[in-house]
């Protein structure tokens, strides 16, 4: 591998690195708001990113905890996302990549991707509808990923991924031919 | 698999150790053992050719093919 790739790659290591501190600590704030709207709702103006559904609350617990789910469920995926990342880069062997880990981490990382994609557009669907309804949720539209473009990234990732399987069965026979 | 590999019956007839085929023939102790244990799935023609050259045989006494289907329980 040449010294620029090599380079490269650090690089985004560290890059990811940066981004599973920042999607973990936004996972763990969203966690902690949620508690705090149930039990302490006057206290949710101090937190972090402000997200104060306490209206909502008061109006349809179903409304709430359906969109409090999603939205703790798209963070803590992203999170996860990033983690299996980290974890691919952190074990992979640039010179011998072809191994079943990595293509178990590939495979991994499209089904994240794609349930990311996935719960992100219902969110958006399930946001719009509780606008019919008369709810008036305020800007939320920060919490979701987008899900044309994250489906799209997993079906990439899922072509990647095949491939990258028929490349390690390929290795293992090589590797078994004496 | 079907093909089963004799190489160790061959080793033993001609007295030769794994060690010392491996020095003859060239190839790592691994993979003698891999070859030796089955686990090998495919040989190379050259590789073939060294081993009946140095153990002086064919490579019908190496290779030999049994069919599970007839093999008696």
């Amino acid at each position: 591998m040449s010294k620029t790739n090599n380079f490269v790659f650090w690089c985004l290591y560290v890059i990811a690195w940066i981004i599973f501190v920042g999607l973990s600590i936004e996972a763990g704030g969203l966690i902690v708001n949620f508690f705090f709207s149930l039990y302490k709702p006057e206290f949710v103006q101090n937190l972090y990113q402000k997200l104060d559904l306490t209206e909502m609350y008061k109006a349809s617990k179903l409304a709430f905890f359906g969109i409090y789910s999603f939205i703790l469920i798209i963070s803590i995926l992203k999170a996860c996302l990033l983690y299996i990342i980290i974890r691919l880069m952190h074990t992979m062997n640039l010179s011998k990549p072809y191994n079943t880990f990595v293509a178990r981490q590939i495979s991994k990382i499209c089904y994240y991707t794609i349930s990311i994609g996935i719960l992100s557009y219902i969110a958006v669907q399930f946001t719009k509808n509780l606008m019919h309804h008369g709810f008036v949720p305020n800007d939320l539209d920060r919490f979701w990923a987008d899900s044309e473009a994250c489906i799209f990234m997993g079906a990439v990732i899922y072509i990647i991924g095949t491939i990258f399987k028929k490349g390690v069965d390929i290795q293992n026979e090589n590797d078994l031919t004496i | 698999m079907p093909i089963i590999v004799n190489l160790d019956v061959m080793m033993a007839k001609r007295k030769m150790s794994l060690n010392e085929l491996s020095e003859k023939v060239g190839l790592t102790l691994s993979n003698l053992s891999i070859l030796k244990t089955g686990k090998a799935k495919a040989v190379r023609f050259s590789t073939l050719e060294l081993i009946c050259e140095v153990l002086d045989c064919q490579p019908g006494d190496i290779l030999e093919y049994i069919d599970e289907k007839k093999k008696p329980l």
